[in-house]
């Protein structure tokens, strides 16, 4: 059976009762508390007080003694027993009559008014309208009329509030508030007694079987319907919950949260209110009566009364864990949230949900699984404990205690199928990447980094470096060992150097690139060191295996020192040039790639790199010249370097440079861009021209030594070029041709009337005609311009003594008759000097007072001739 | 006895529907539905099939649907409840209380079987007395893939979504795959048959032809069996419960939102008169 939900108890034995006397049988019974009521036929009332014990064997027991019991008098059974606890007063119903009587002497109690007679049946309201705690509602079904009759009962008195006609005679009855749920002959009803208003449900043929009519909670009713079903029905008359399939036979149906039980010929059957299932059913003979006293559900034969005990909760629970019924074990647990405390239910909540998750995850169904720890709240490391060897050592974890499932570990739950351990793990590897992105891991981030790692590393997962290159909080002296056993020697690195262990990670990759230790998983891991190194902020480290790097590559190696920023002084792991270059001088490559990056990339402003940069240029052109293998082409990007250097900078020792050349007939441009750097410009020029004989490398020449100078510096490059053409006292005389065409192009930059001065009287005049055109016109552009800009500025001026005149007010008058400020006496002459508001006064005068004053600041104002 | 119980509700079957409450979002297990829709139908013409394709994604045994069973769909922010009645005589008295307050009603006969479209007018269509007054109908016909050739492929919820059930192993649909066209049968009732029953259903129902949903758009040719229309049909439907959703939870605010009129307008009043 699927659920054990209720065990069946023994209450009151037949002989308690009736003995051995067969034809007395019980007809009703009543529970309150401790106390139980049994009404018989022969007329009979008997109570009984219930103990709940709990038998050796941990099951439930009850011991019975009976307190008392009492004939009423009437010969008649006993229909219906209801305690009214508060008031102690049990209402009975007999012969068609109410009776009032004690709840411990059992006498009758007189109630007043006229006695309630032709009573077909009653029910109490367990949802009462009137606020008085000392006082009981019943509805009462007549069995003459068409009618129901609302009453309440008090301590003394029982007093009609209220009587509903109904449209037929009712046969049964429940109560709730202001509803009344009716079973009529042929149909049932809700009808709300205080308005009227009435709401037929469904069919049902009351004659032809027993009705049900069962108040379950607020407003809710459960009906028998046809076919057998227990259906549901609201005040509204709505169903909310899908019907439970009794038998045909159902007799009686009773409630216990979340539990409906039914009875009918031979078994006590029951289903779920929460999916409707069925979930228990009880072999029981001769079943009568079947009904629920808050929480306790009596079931009685005609002989013997028995108690439905329901098993606690949690125990169903795990019961249906165990099964694997995850599913029915939530939805229990969920459903028992509103009979629990809040803080009481969540905890078990999330206990049965990390439960659910391990009966899931036992199945491979992951996704469910997640969902369920992360619902409950999982602590991660429940999940990483079962993987074996996952936590870390030192972590203080220890198993819930009870256990959330039953296995011992991975390959306990796998059975050896190393399918299934792989995918547990890439689900824990996802589960455990998504659990770090949220907070539910700060306490034990050790923990969950160190397992990630190690599956990463197990399971050759790209992720590894990853993990290891963003921030985490994996256990270096769990994690080393773990990496090393499989061999991911790079990854190790990374978390030595995670863990400020630089020289431990260095070691362990030159043993790599070494080939001492395999590791492939990068494949340009030489590459990596040399750049580790070259951002590695310890100067010792760096020192201790850049010779090991430069042996192995210098051109890769030089990039530890080429890669790094340049600084003089050696904080913050910056690295001083002059060590560098002086360490650099066994490993000549790498020297003059470190030179080649300090003076053109850094464009450092020292005189002892571009030199010394200009000498290995040179020793190398040098060398190359001097060595027959040399190809052209490799002379040439030589010579390309060293031309540019020698040109571009202004830093290098050129006499230095110029010693080690002078000497080659091979290097004469060289030579003339040194001499240019001494200003010997008629000496380059003259290597050029007549040396190396190429005009146009002496006509870029000009341009070049003038570049940054200006145009009479240009201009006197260019006659010395022209000069040194025209040159007759040299081998081959005067070059004609070089000299026409470097007039001819260079027009505007020669002055004309030297240049005409300087040329043979023999040289035809169409062939200087571009010269001659360019100069002129060049000539008449100066002039011109320079005519305009005197316009231009006498116009300024203009505008300026306009602006003067109008900001110094009107005319000053000077006469003869009028007289100076100062001196007192005419004026003879227009030349007078204003003092500050206009005054004139005469020139010598106000010279005369400035001479006199002690401070002579006036002396600017004082300028204002007329 | 008991077999008879087990037969409904064994923990075997109720194990193989497990995955209605693994595809159910966890918070449709205790909520209070929104709205409510009904499936009525005669016995046998597929109303279980039919939600449980919508459901389930696929098409297996059905047993004979006792009383009513109910799931919940959760459409964007809503719980709709669906309702699947049992066709049988015997629960027949059942059906005003199921579509009482009903938004939608979903009348299903079998394509095949021309007295089933006569029992949704004879017998079906007075149940419906009790739904809500915008109630909307739906005519379905199911079946259709032993009818119409084009029926048999599935278009819709199709055992394709399988996969959608993540971990859950599900078993390999028997007869998801289209049969290797089945000789069809002879279809008994017409799609035309079905949108003059939809007329007839507005007329009893006192509706306006012109303001109500039109007959096009309500009447469906469905299979069980391929998927063929179930999606269309139950999305349709939700999409046009939505206004009722709506206008009962603007119901539900009302109350309160009148006591705040009318307070504001007293002191806007006693404003005036200051
Ligand atoms: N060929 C075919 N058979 C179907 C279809 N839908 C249901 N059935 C079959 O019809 C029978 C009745 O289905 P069921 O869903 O129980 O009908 P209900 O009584 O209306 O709930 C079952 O044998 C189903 O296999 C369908 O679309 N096509
Ligand atoms: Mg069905």
């Amino acid at each position: 059976m699927s659920v054990k939900a209720f065990e069946l108890v023994p209450a009151v034995e037949r002989d308690q009762l009736m003995g051995d006397k067969a034809r007395i049988n019980i007809e009703c019974v009543e529970c309150c508390g401790k106390h139980l009521y049994v009404g018989t036929n022969d007329c009979f009332i008997y109570h009984f007080l219930l103990e709940e014990q709990t038998s050796a064997k941990g099951r439930p027991a009850y011991v019975t003694q009976k307190l008392l019991h009492k004939y009423l008098g009437l010969k008649k059974p006993v229909v219906e027993l209801r305690a009214a606890s508060a008031l102690e007063r049990l209402i009975i119903l007999c012969d068609g009559t109410i009776t009032v009587v004690d709840m411990v002497t059992l006498e009758t109690v007189p109630v007043g008014g006229a006695k309630i007679k032709g009573v077909a049946a009653f029910c109490v309201n367990e949802n009462p309208v009137t606020g008085d705690p000392f006082c009981v509602e019943m509805a009462v079904v007549s069995s003459r009329r068409r009618a129901v009759q609302i009453f309440s009962v008090h301590e003394d008195r029982v007093q009609m509030l209220k009587e509903v006609a109904t449209p037929e005679q009712p046969v049964a009855v429940s109560l709730d508030g202001y509803f009344l749920c009716l079973a009529l002959p042929a149909q049932y009803m809700i009808l709300n007694y205080k308005t009227g208003a009435s709401q037929d449900l469904f069919p049902y043929d009351c004659e032809e079987r027993k009705p049900i009519v069962k108040r379950i909670g607020r407003e809710e009713f459960l009906l028998a319907a046809p076919g057998g079903l227990g259906m549901f029905a609201n005040a509204e008359g709505i169903s909310q919950r899908a019907p439970v399939k009794w038998s045909e036979s159902v007799i009686a149906a009773a409630v216990c949260y979340p539990y409906v039980v039914a009875l009918d010929e031979g078994f006590v059957t029951v289903h779920s209110m929460l999916d409707q299932q069925l979930k228990q059913t009880l072999a029981f003979r001769d079943g009568h009566l079947l009904q629920d006293f808050e929480g306790k559900v009596v079931l009685a034969s005609t002989k013997a009364v028995y108690v439905l005990v329901p098993m606690p909760l949690e125990r169903q629970i795990q019961d249906l864990l165990a099964g694997h019924r995850v599913e029915e074990a939530l939805i229990l647990t969920e459903g028992a949230q509103r009979n629990i405390p809040k803080d009481k239910f969540q905890i078990l909540h999330r206990r049965i949900l990390q439960q659910a998750g391990f009966v899931q995850f036992g199945q491979l169904q992951f996704l469910e699984a997640k969902e369920h720890f992360r619902k409950g709240q999982l602590d991660v490391r429940e999940l990483i404990s079962l993987y074996p060897l996952l936590l870390p050592a030192s972590s203080s974890f220890t198993r819930c205690h009870p256990p959330l499932h039953e296995f011992a570990d991975l390959n306990h739950l796998a059975q050896g199928d190393p399918e299934k351990v792989q995918r547990c793990k890439r689900f824990l590897i996802s589960y455990l990447r998504e659990e770090r992105t949220s907070d539910g891991v700060n306490g034990f981030r050790e923990d969950v980094d160190t397992a990630l790692l190690k599956l990463y590393a197990e399971l050759g997962h790209e992720s590894l470096l990853d993990l290891l290159a963003s921030e985490n909080a994996c256990l270096l002296s769990d994690c080393a060992p773990w990496l090393e056993k499989h061999q991911k020697y790079f990854a190790l690195g990374l978390l030595y150097h995670y863990n400020s262990q630089d020289a431990a990670a260095l070691q362990l990759w030159v043993r790599v690139v070494n080939g001492d230790l395999q590791d492939s998983t990068r494949s340009d891991l030489f590459e990596y060191v040399v750049d580790f190194l070259s951002f590695c902020p310890k100067p010792d480290l760096v020192w201790k295996y850049a010779d090991w790097a430069l042996q192995k590559d210098q051109k890769i190696g030089v990039q530890i020192f080429t890669k790094r920023p340049i600084s003089d002084d050696e904080t913050a792991g910056k690295l001083n040039p002059d060590d560098v270059i002086t360490y650099l001088q066994k490993h000549s490559q790498a020297l003059l790639l470190y030179l080649e990056h300090l003076v053109l990339d850094q464009r450092v402003q020292k005189e002892k790199f571009h030199t010394h940069l200009a000498v290995l240029y040179t020793d190398r052109v040098l060398s190359l010249i001097s060595r027959s293998t040399a190809t052209e082409e490799q002379l040439s990007s030589a010579r390309e370097k060293l031309q540019r250097l020698l040109r571009e900078s202004h830093l290098y020792r050129v006499q230095l440079i110029l010693g080690k050349i002078q000497d080659s007939d091979v290097l004469l441009l060289e030579r003339a861009t040194l001499h240019g750097k001494l200003e010997e410009h008629e000496t380059a020029l003259h290597i050029l021209v007549h040396q190396l004989k190429d005009s146009p490398a002496a006509e870029d020449y000009c341009s070049w030594a003038s570049a940054s100078h200006d145009h009479t510096y240009r201009q006197r490059l260019f006659h010395l070029l022209l000069g040194v053409y025209l040159d007759p006292d040299v081998p081959g005389g005067p070059q004609t041709v070089a000299a026409v065409d470097l007039l001819n192009r260079h027009a505007d930059t020669f002055d004309a009337v030297r240049v005409l001065e300087l040329l043979p009287d023999t040289w035809s005049l169409p062939l200087l005609r571009p010269f001659l055109c360019g100069a002129l016109r060049a000539s008449v552009h100066a002039s011109r311009t320079s005519q305009v800009a005197l316009g231009l500025a006498r116009a300024e001026n203009l505008q300026l003594q306009h602006d003067r005149l109008k900001y110094r007010g009107g005319p000053i008058f000077v006469s003869e008759k009028k007289g100076c400020r100062l001196c007192h006496s005419t004026f003879s002459d227009p030349d007078c000097v204003c003092l500050p508001g206009g005054t004139p006064v005469h020139t010598h005068c106000a010279t005369q007072r400035i001479r006199d004053s002690p401070t002579k600041r006036r002396l600017d104002h004082a300028s204002n001739h007329t | 006895m008991i077999i008879k119980y087990s037969v409904v509700v064994s923990p075997s079957l109720k194990a193989n529907q497990r995955q209605v409450t693994t595809t159910m979002p966890e918070s449709t297990k205790m909520k209070k539905p929104d709205v409510k829709i009904v499936i009525l139908g005669d016995m046998n013409v597929g109303k279980t099939s039919l939600l449980h394709r919508y459901t389930e994604r696929k098409f297996k045994d059905t047993i004979s649907t006792v009383g009513g069973a109910f799931f919940l769909k959760q459409w964007g922010p809503y719980n709709i409840s669906i309702w699947d009645t049992a066709g049988r005589e015997q629960f027949h008295g059942l059906g005003s209380m199921y579509c009482r307050g009903a938004a939608a009603v979903i009348l299903t006969y079998d394509v095949t079987n021309w007295q089933s479209l006569a029992e949704l007018e004879d017998r079906f269509l007075s149940l419906t007395d009790t739904a809500s007054t915008d109630c909307i109908f739906a005519i379905v016909g199911n079946k259709a893939d032993l009818t119409d050739p084009h029926a048999q492929a599935a278009t819709s919820g199709g055992g394709q979504a399988d996969a959608e059930l993540g971990g859950v192993q599900t078993q390999p649909l028997p007869a998801c795959p289209t049969p290797p066209a089945s000789p069809l049968l002879n279809k008994q009732v017409s799609k035309e048959d079905a949108m003059a029953l939809y007329g007839r259903v507005l007329r009893y129902k006192g509706l306006e032809e012109k303001t109500s949903p039109p007959a096009e758009k309500m009447c469906f040719e469905t299979s069980a069996k391929t998927g063929y229309n179930v999606d269309m049909l139950f999305e349709t439907l939700f999409d046009m419960v939505l206004p009722s959703i709506l206008k009962k939870r603007r119901e539900g605010e009302n109350s309160t939102v009148d006591l705040e009129e009318s307070r504001g307008s007293k002191r806007t009043k006693a404003g005036c008169c200051a």
